[in-house]
Protein backbone atom coordinates (compact mmCIF):
# COMPACT_ATOMS: atom_id res chain seq x y z
CA UNK A 1 0.00 0.00 0.00
CA UNK A 2 1.30 3.42 -0.88
CA UNK A 3 1.99 5.27 2.35
CA UNK A 4 0.29 8.57 3.12
CA UNK A 5 2.06 11.92 2.99
CA UNK A 6 2.96 12.45 6.64
CA UNK A 7 5.36 14.53 8.72
CA UNK A 8 8.54 12.85 10.01
CA UNK A 9 8.23 11.05 13.37
CA UNK A 10 10.20 13.75 15.20
CA UNK A 11 7.32 16.19 14.75
CA UNK A 12 5.02 14.08 16.88
CA UNK A 13 6.67 15.19 20.11
CA UNK A 14 6.29 18.83 19.03
CA UNK A 15 2.60 18.16 18.38
CA UNK A 16 2.05 16.71 21.86
CA UNK A 17 3.82 19.71 23.43
CA UNK A 18 1.61 22.14 21.50
CA UNK A 19 -1.51 20.18 22.47
CA UNK A 20 -0.51 20.13 26.15
CA UNK A 21 0.36 23.83 26.08
CA UNK A 22 -3.00 24.79 24.59
CA UNK A 23 -4.93 22.62 27.08
CA UNK A 24 -2.98 24.26 29.92
CA UNK A 25 -3.70 27.77 28.60
CA UNK A 26 -7.37 26.89 28.10
CA UNK A 27 -7.58 25.54 31.68
CA UNK A 28 -6.07 28.77 33.06
CA UNK A 29 -8.69 30.69 31.12
CA UNK A 30 -11.56 28.53 32.38
CA UNK A 31 -10.47 28.44 36.04
CA UNK A 32 -9.04 31.93 36.58
CA UNK A 33 -10.54 33.71 33.59
CA UNK A 34 -6.97 34.32 32.45
CA UNK A 35 -6.81 36.49 29.35
CA UNK A 36 -3.56 38.50 29.33
CA UNK A 37 -4.05 42.11 28.30
CA UNK A 38 -0.86 42.11 26.20
CA UNK A 39 -2.65 39.80 23.82
CA UNK A 40 -5.06 42.55 22.89
CA UNK A 41 -4.11 44.04 19.57
CA UNK A 42 -5.52 45.16 16.28
CA UNK A 43 -6.21 42.31 13.94
CA UNK A 44 -7.58 41.99 10.44
CA UNK A 45 -10.80 40.09 9.89
CA UNK A 46 -12.77 39.03 6.86
CA UNK A 47 -16.01 39.49 8.81
CA UNK A 48 -16.51 40.98 12.24
CA UNK A 49 -20.08 41.04 13.54
CA UNK A 50 -20.81 42.42 16.99
CA UNK A 51 -23.66 41.29 19.24
CA UNK A 52 -26.58 43.63 18.43
CA UNK A 53 -24.16 45.71 16.38
CA UNK A 54 -23.13 46.20 12.83
CA UNK A 55 -21.07 43.84 10.78
CA UNK A 56 -17.91 44.99 9.12
CA UNK A 57 -16.15 43.29 6.25
CA UNK A 58 -12.39 43.32 5.67
CA UNK A 59 -11.62 45.55 8.62
CA UNK A 60 -9.10 46.02 11.41
CA UNK A 61 -10.41 45.83 14.96
CA UNK A 62 -8.78 45.65 18.36
CA UNK A 63 -9.60 42.48 20.30
CA UNK A 64 -8.06 40.03 22.72
CA UNK A 65 -6.53 37.22 20.69
CA UNK A 66 -5.91 34.82 23.60
CA UNK A 67 -8.70 32.32 22.85
CA UNK A 68 -7.95 32.50 19.12
CA UNK A 69 -4.28 31.72 19.73
CA UNK A 70 -5.16 28.85 22.11
CA UNK A 71 -7.52 27.33 19.53
CA UNK A 72 -4.97 27.67 16.71
CA UNK A 73 -2.21 26.06 18.84
CA UNK A 74 -4.59 23.24 19.75
CA UNK A 75 -5.59 22.56 16.14
CA UNK A 76 -2.02 22.72 14.81
CA UNK A 77 -0.81 20.47 17.68
CA UNK A 78 -3.63 18.00 17.01
CA UNK A 79 -2.95 17.90 13.28
CA UNK A 80 0.78 17.39 13.85
CA UNK A 81 0.13 14.53 16.32
CA UNK A 82 -2.42 12.93 14.02
CA UNK A 83 -0.39 13.30 10.83
CA UNK A 84 3.15 12.48 11.93
CA UNK A 85 4.69 9.13 11.11
CA UNK A 86 5.08 6.46 13.77
CA UNK A 87 8.62 5.18 14.40
CA UNK A 88 7.87 2.36 11.96
CA UNK A 89 5.17 3.49 9.56
CA UNK A 90 4.00 0.49 7.54
CA UNK A 91 0.88 -0.63 5.70
CA UNK A 92 -0.83 -1.90 8.86
CA UNK A 93 -0.27 1.40 10.68
CA UNK A 94 -1.65 3.21 7.62
CA UNK A 95 -4.74 0.99 7.77
CA UNK A 96 -5.16 1.76 11.49
CA UNK A 97 -4.76 5.48 10.76
CA UNK A 98 -7.40 5.51 8.02
CA UNK A 99 -9.80 3.32 10.02
CA UNK A 100 -9.44 5.67 12.99
CA UNK A 101 -10.19 8.67 10.81
CA UNK A 102 -13.33 6.98 9.46
CA UNK A 103 -14.40 5.98 12.97
CA UNK A 104 -13.85 9.55 14.23
CA UNK A 105 -15.94 11.11 11.46
CA UNK A 106 -18.78 8.64 12.00
CA UNK A 107 -18.84 8.80 15.82
CA UNK A 108 -18.21 12.57 15.85
CA UNK A 109 -21.16 13.30 13.60
CA UNK A 110 -23.50 10.80 15.29
CA UNK A 111 -22.83 12.52 18.62
CA UNK A 112 -23.31 15.89 16.91
CA UNK A 113 -26.72 14.86 15.54
CA UNK A 114 -27.71 13.75 19.04
CA UNK A 115 -26.53 17.08 20.52
CA UNK A 116 -28.30 19.10 17.81
CA UNK A 117 -31.55 17.34 18.71
CA UNK A 118 -31.19 17.67 22.47
CA UNK A 119 -29.34 20.91 23.32
CA UNK A 120 -30.97 24.33 22.88
CA UNK A 121 -30.46 27.93 23.94
CA UNK A 122 -27.14 29.34 25.10
CA UNK A 123 -25.88 25.86 25.94
CA UNK A 124 -25.83 25.25 22.20
CA UNK A 125 -22.61 27.30 22.08
CA UNK A 126 -20.97 24.33 23.82
CA UNK A 127 -22.16 22.10 20.99
CA UNK A 128 -20.49 24.43 18.49
CA UNK A 129 -17.29 24.29 20.53
CA UNK A 130 -17.53 20.48 20.55
CA UNK A 131 -18.00 20.49 16.79
CA UNK A 132 -14.76 22.42 16.25
CA UNK A 133 -12.47 19.93 17.96
CA UNK A 134 -14.35 16.62 18.23
CA UNK A 135 -13.28 14.91 14.99
CA UNK A 136 -9.59 15.69 15.52
CA UNK A 137 -9.67 14.59 19.17
CA UNK A 138 -11.63 11.40 18.44
CA UNK A 139 -9.20 10.55 15.62
CA UNK A 140 -6.13 10.98 17.84
CA UNK A 141 -7.75 9.04 20.69
CA UNK A 142 -8.91 6.15 18.48
CA UNK A 143 -5.63 5.84 16.57
CA UNK A 144 -3.53 5.68 19.73
CA UNK A 145 -5.96 3.31 21.39
CA UNK A 146 -5.66 0.92 18.41
CA UNK A 147 -1.85 1.24 18.42
CA UNK A 148 -1.79 0.43 22.14
CA UNK A 149 -4.25 -2.46 21.73
CA UNK A 150 -2.23 -4.11 18.98
CA UNK A 151 1.05 -3.49 20.76
CA UNK A 152 0.00 -5.00 24.06
CA UNK A 153 -1.50 -8.19 22.66
CA UNK A 154 1.06 -10.68 21.67
CA UNK B 1 -7.36 -16.23 5.31
CA UNK B 2 -5.42 -18.56 7.59
CA UNK B 3 -1.72 -18.29 8.15
CA UNK B 4 0.98 -20.03 10.10
CA UNK B 5 3.28 -17.06 10.59
CA UNK B 6 3.43 -17.73 14.34
CA UNK B 7 4.55 -21.35 13.81
CA UNK B 8 7.12 -20.44 11.16
CA UNK B 9 8.43 -17.59 13.31
CA UNK B 10 8.80 -19.90 16.32
CA UNK B 11 10.55 -22.52 14.16
CA UNK B 12 13.01 -19.80 13.12
CA UNK B 13 13.52 -18.87 16.77
CA UNK B 14 12.43 -15.29 16.19
CA UNK B 15 10.48 -12.97 18.46
CA UNK B 16 7.69 -10.80 17.04
CA UNK B 17 9.98 -7.79 17.36
CA UNK B 18 12.86 -9.66 15.69
CA UNK B 19 10.71 -10.72 12.74
CA UNK B 20 9.29 -7.20 12.44
CA UNK B 21 12.80 -5.75 12.26
CA UNK B 22 13.93 -8.24 9.59
CA UNK B 23 10.87 -7.53 7.42
CA UNK B 24 10.93 -3.79 8.14
CA UNK B 25 7.45 -3.47 9.62
CA UNK B 26 6.03 -2.59 13.05
CA UNK B 27 5.59 -5.18 15.79
CA UNK B 28 1.87 -4.36 15.70
CA UNK B 29 1.71 -5.68 12.13
CA UNK B 30 3.17 -9.05 13.13
CA UNK B 31 0.80 -9.28 16.12
CA UNK B 32 -2.23 -8.48 13.94
CA UNK B 33 -1.20 -10.90 11.16
CA UNK B 34 -0.57 -13.74 13.62
CA UNK B 35 -3.96 -13.15 15.22
CA UNK B 36 -5.62 -13.22 11.80
CA UNK B 37 -6.86 -9.64 12.27
CA UNK B 38 -4.94 -8.24 9.33
CA UNK B 39 -4.45 -9.66 5.86
CA UNK B 40 -1.10 -8.36 4.60
CA UNK B 41 -0.48 -6.97 1.13
CA UNK B 42 1.09 -9.22 -1.50
CA UNK B 43 4.44 -7.48 -0.98
CA UNK B 44 4.42 -8.13 2.76
CA UNK B 45 3.23 -11.74 2.29
CA UNK B 46 6.09 -12.36 -0.15
CA UNK B 47 8.60 -10.82 2.26
CA UNK B 48 7.35 -13.01 5.13
CA UNK B 49 7.50 -16.15 2.99
CA UNK B 50 11.01 -15.30 1.83
CA UNK B 51 12.12 -14.78 5.42
CA UNK B 52 10.87 -18.29 6.27
CA UNK B 53 12.39 -19.78 3.06
CA UNK B 54 8.90 -20.88 2.02
CA UNK B 55 6.42 -20.20 -0.76
CA UNK B 56 3.55 -17.82 0.02
CA UNK B 57 1.15 -20.79 -0.32
CA UNK B 58 2.96 -22.58 2.50
CA UNK B 59 2.50 -19.64 4.87
CA UNK B 60 -0.90 -18.28 3.83
CA UNK B 61 -3.97 -20.32 2.99
CA UNK B 62 -7.37 -19.26 1.64
CA UNK B 63 -10.43 -20.20 3.67
CA UNK B 64 -13.82 -21.22 2.28
CA UNK B 65 -15.41 -17.81 2.82
CA UNK B 66 -12.53 -15.87 1.18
Amino acid sequence: MKSLVLLPNGFKKVGWILLALSVLMWSFHLIWDWEPSWMEFKTWSILNSQFLGESSWMSFKSQNMFITVVAVIFIIGGLVVGFSKEKVEDEFITTLRLNSLMWAVLVGYLVLVFLYLTVYGLAFLNVLAYQMFAILLLFIFRFHYLLYKHNSKG
Amino acid sequence: MKNNVKIERTLKGLTQQGLAEIIGVSRQSIVAIEQGKYVPSTVLALKLARCFDKNVDDVFELEEND
